[in-house]
C-alpha cells in the first residue's frame, strides 16, 4: 500500500515537473511581442508558411537557415504591424505559391478538388449500376449432388 | 455496365497512373519557379566583404551583364563550383559574389568580420577567386528578397539590372550550357561596349 503511494506521488511530481519545464520552455521563446495578437498571428503564420528549401516542413519546425531568415522577417513584418495576409503576399512574392501550405485554386490545382469528387463518382457508378450476381444455389446444389454421386461411386 | 468498359476503364486509369509516377521520377523536388524572373534587382545597400567602409547599391549591376553567385565558405558545393567559376571569369565574365555566412547569426553573432574576411581569402586562394567583388549581405535580407532558398544559387543580370535567370544549385559546364550560355552571348552581344555602371 506505502510503496504504489509513494510511486503516486512520485509520478504527480514528475507531470508536476513537466508542467513547469513547458512553461519555462514557452517563456524563453525566441521573440517577444506587445500583444497577445501579434504572438497569435506570428504562430499560426510560421505553421503555415512553408520552408522553400526543406521538404515539406514549416519554417516553424525547420531548422534550416532560411527558415530561421524568414521567421526573423516574419517577426520584422508582424511588428511592423503588417497584416498576416501582407506577411503572407510577401513571401508569396519571393518563394512562390509553394511558400504558402493553402494553395490557390488555378488551372491546374483545381484538380486537387476536382479528382477526388470524380472518382466518388465514378465509385457510386459502378456500385449502383452494378446487377446482381446470380444465386448460387443452384450452381451449389449441382456440386453438392455431384460430390454425392462422387461418393457413392467410391464406395 | 458493358464488358469491354470494365477492362478499358481500369487499365487506362493504371497507365496513366504509371506515366505520371514515372514522371515523378524523373522531377527535382528542390525545383522551384522562381518569382524574381525578368524583375529588376531589389533595392539593397550593402557593404563591401573585403572593404566594408564601400558600399554597394543595386546599380553595380547596370551596365554590365552580370553573374551574381550567392555562396559562403560554409557551403560545400560552393567550393566544388569555385574553380569553374574561376575558369568562367578568366574567359571575361564579369562575376560578383554575394556572400553570406552561416555561422554569422545578425543577432547573436558568434564570428568575428576579419574571421569571415580571413577565411573568404583562404578559400578563394586555394581554389580560385572569381568574384569581381563580394556583397556581403550582412541580414541576409538582400538573399530573402530575391527568393534564395541556401547556397550556392546563381543569378543571371542583364545589363539593366533585370533578372534573367536563377539556377539553384552549382553551376558546372552542363548548367552552364543549359541554362546561361545562349542567353549570356546573346546578352553579351546586345550591350553597347565601353558603357560601364
Amino acid at each position: 500500500m506505502s510503496t504504489s503511494n509513494v510511486l503516486l506521488t512520485i509520478v504527480s511530481l514528475f507531470l508536476a515537473g513537466t508542467l513547469f519545464i513547458n512553461d519555462a520552455y514557452a517563456s524563453r521563446d525566441e521573440y517577444q511581442f506587445s500583444t497577445e495578437q501579434q504572438r497569435h498571428d506570428f504562430k499560426t503564420l510560421t505553421a503555415t508558411l512553408r520552408c522553400p528549401m526543406c521538404q515539406n516542413q514549416n519554417i516553424a519546425d525547420s531548422d534550416a537557415m532560411i527558415a530561421h531568415d524568414m521567421r526573423r522577417k516574419v517577426y520584422q513584418l508582424i511588428t511592423e504591424g503588417q497584416t498576416s495576409e501582407q506577411v503572407i503576399d510577401f513571401m508569396k512574392t519571393r518563394y512562390g505559391d509553394f511558400v504558402y501550405y493553402q494553395p490557390p485554386v488555378t488551372k491546374t490545382t483545381i484538380w486537387l478538388w476536382l479528382l477526388p469528387v470524380f472518382v466518388l463518382m465514378v465509385g457510386a457508378y459502378i456500385v449502383f449500376t452494378r446487377k446482381p450476381s446470380s444465386p448460387i444455389e443452384q450452381d451449389e446444389s449441382a456440386a453438392l449432388a455431384k460430390a454425392e454421386a462422387l461418393l457413392e461411386e467410391d464406395k | 455496365m458493358s464488358k469491354p468498359i470494365r477492362f478499358v476503364l481500369p487499365l487506362v486509369f493504371f497507365l496513366g497512373l504509371t506515366f505520371f509516377l514515372f514522371q515523378g521520377l524523373f522531377s527535382d523536388p528542390r525545383e522551384r519557379d522562381a518569382q524574381t524572373l525578368e524583375k529588376p534587382m531589389p533595392a539593397f545597400s550593402l557593404p563591401d566583404l573585403m572593404d566594408p567602409s564601400t558600399l554597394h547599391t543595386e546599380s553595380v549591376f547596370l551596365g554590365e551583364v552580370t553573374l551574381l553567385n550567392v555562396w559562403g565558405v560554409w557551403c560545400v558545393t560552393c567550393k566544388v563550383e569555385l574553380p569553374y567559376l574561376t575558369s568562367l571569369s578568366k574567359q571575361g565574365k564579369r562575376i560578383v559574389g554575394l556572400y553570406y555566412d552561416q555561422d554569422l547569426d545578425p543577432d547573436f553573432g558568434t564570428k568575428t568580420l576579419q574571421r569571415v574576411q580571413q577565411e573568404v581569402m583562404e578559400t578563394t586562394e586555394s581554389l580560385g577567386n572569381p568574384f569581381a567583388f563580394n556583397i556581403f549581405d550582412v541580414y541576409r535580407d538582400t538573399s530573402l528578397d530575391l527568393g534564395v532558398t541556401g547556397a550556392p544559387e546563381t543569378l543571371l543580370i542583364d545589363q539593366n539590372g533585370i533578372i534573367r535567370v536563377h539556377h539553384i544549385g552549382d553551376v558546372n559546364p552542363r548548367v552552364w550550357e543549359k541554362k546561361f550560355a545562349k542567353l549570356y552571348d546573346e546578352l553579351v552581344a546586345n550591350t553597347p561596349k565601353g558603357v560601364k555602371g
